[in-house]
């Protein structure tokens, strides 16, 4: 088995197809992105370029994703290319019927947005009462039909210290997967930062006990996207290559159709419509650049630097404008 | 007789630019062992293989052992002791991985 190998395609694509939202979050990363969309055919049209370039899966984001009229044909387009389909929603207008023609549509797996176990905190940082009780309502909804569910957490100051709750919640909801997702400094979340993050001692002391959690948790997959546990000697299960994987295994699409290293990265290196996905994918500068993350100021001489590669590049652009800087976030 | 399936589940692909690559390291005379020629995905776990585990993984359509080691055999220098011996241990790690299954 080989390891670290340039793809010549990404395995998945987060596309967020649309930017309408009917919540709203303290830390939102696209609250300020175009709500210029893509018309149906070519969208459709698109989903063909990217399964034609062998692209494994799409993950549907947004926005809300529930909100796109057209998010069930797209769904059974991509599924009927041969893409796994899944998607992130804040789960507000999922019921049994919706959940249904989801899966019906092809979907395998829907994360939910969660982000305490504590009603009041997550409707309190989601902007909207009762959001909490609706997220859960649509776990159940979607694991009636079928569909495997997650729970997605953005860590921040309103939760690090809450790794057991949040835990033993996600049982008591029968999911199968827990994200806990690192706060990014993109969107809302920049203007927010001093409120929302945690100090780089604090993300330790998170991920030490999210690290404890996931090896004492068996049937619950606790996963941690962030590269920067490699300071911890450990890493994300089952990843291809080393420090982040994004421009190394995913890609982001935004509504319009702009390609973009990730989510978190507001650097447009295409667009789907007018570019050929495996020409960006191969010859981006940008994407290059992540790939080649040359260490400078505390990352040289760093024993951790060949596993953590300097950590989330997104946190790195965000707060320092370069990428190739150290993670903010980083306690060596 | 025992025979060796694909998880159907697995999502896979073989990188034709890995492959040519290897192709012509492979006329130059050169090790590719190292090179990766696909990618598999399931369940939250990559792997990549290299040439001569992209081809087994390729093989693993039903066939038995036998079979797998008959088609490889022609292709590759090697004795069918020690073949046979390498694409075992492949397809046990690839078991255990969840990524092949074994049937009688």
């Amino acid at each position: 088995m080989q390891s670290n190998m340039v793809l010549e395609a990404p395995l998945t694509i987060n596309w967020a197809i649309n930017n309408s939202c009917n919540f709203a979050c303290r830390h939102c990363y696209s609250r300020g992105d175009t709500h210029e969309e893509l018309p149906r055919d070519v969208l459709l049209a698109c989903l063909e370029k990217v399964a034609k370039a062998g692209v494994f899966s799409v993950n549907f984001g947004g926005g809300e994703p529930l909100l796109h009229p057209g998010l069930l044909e797209i769904a059974r387009h991509a599924s009927g290319l041969g893409l796994r389909v899944s998607m992130n929603s804040n789960g507000w207008l999922m019921d049994r019927e919706m959940a249904a023609a989801l899966r019906d549509a092809g979907f395998t797996k829907v994360g939910i947005s969660i982000d305490s176990h504590v009603h009041e905190v997550h409707d309190r940082f989601r902007g909207v009462a009762g959001s909490h009780g609706r997220a859960v309502a649509a776990l159940g909804h979607l694991a009636e039909a079928g569909i495997t569910t997650s729970i997605s957490t953005v860590i921040c100051r309103i939760n690090h210290t809450a790794i057991d709750d949040l835990v033993a919640f996600a049982r008591d909801q029968g999911v199968g997967q827990l994200n806990f997702h690192n706060f990014k400094c993109s969107g809302l979340g920049l203007s927010h930062k001093d409120e929302l993050d945690l100090s780089p001692e604090e993300w330790k002391e998170f991920y030490r006990g999210a690290l404890a959690a996931r090896e004492r948790e068996k049937g619950l997959d606790i996963s941690l996207d962030d590269p920067i546990i490699a300071l911890l000697g450990a890493r994300d299960a089952g990843s291809l290559v080393k420090g982040s994987v994004c421009g190394k295994l995913s890609l982001n699409i935004k509504a319009n159709g702009d390609m973009t290293p990730c989510g978190f990265i507001p650097v447009v290196i295409g667009n789907i419509v007018r570019d050929d996905l495996k020409q960006v994918w191969r010859d981006s500068a940008v994407l290059e650049k992540m790939r080649n993350k040359k260490p400078t100021g505390k990352c040289s001489g760093c024993s951790k630097y060949e596993d953590c590669l300097g950590g989330c590049s997104a946190r790195a652009l965000a707060l320092t404008g370069d990428l190739n800087s150290p993670d903010p976030h980083c306690w060596a | 007789m025992q025979t060796i399936h694909r998880n159907p589940n697995v999502m896979w692909r073989e990188e034709t630019d890995a492959l040519a690559q290897v192709q012509e390291a492979l006329d130059r005379g050169d090790e590719v062992e190292e090179t990766g020629t696909s990618v598999l995905f399931s369940g939250g776990t990559m792997i990549s293989l290299n040439y001569l585990g992209t081809e087994i993984w390729k093989l693993c359509d039903g066939r038995t052992m036998d079979g797998i080691v008959a088609e490889l055999l022609p292709q590759f220098e090697v004795d069918e002791a020690v073949l046979r011996e390498d694409v075992q241990a492949f397809l046990d790690e690839l078991a255990a991985k969840g990524f092949i299954s074994y049937a009688e």
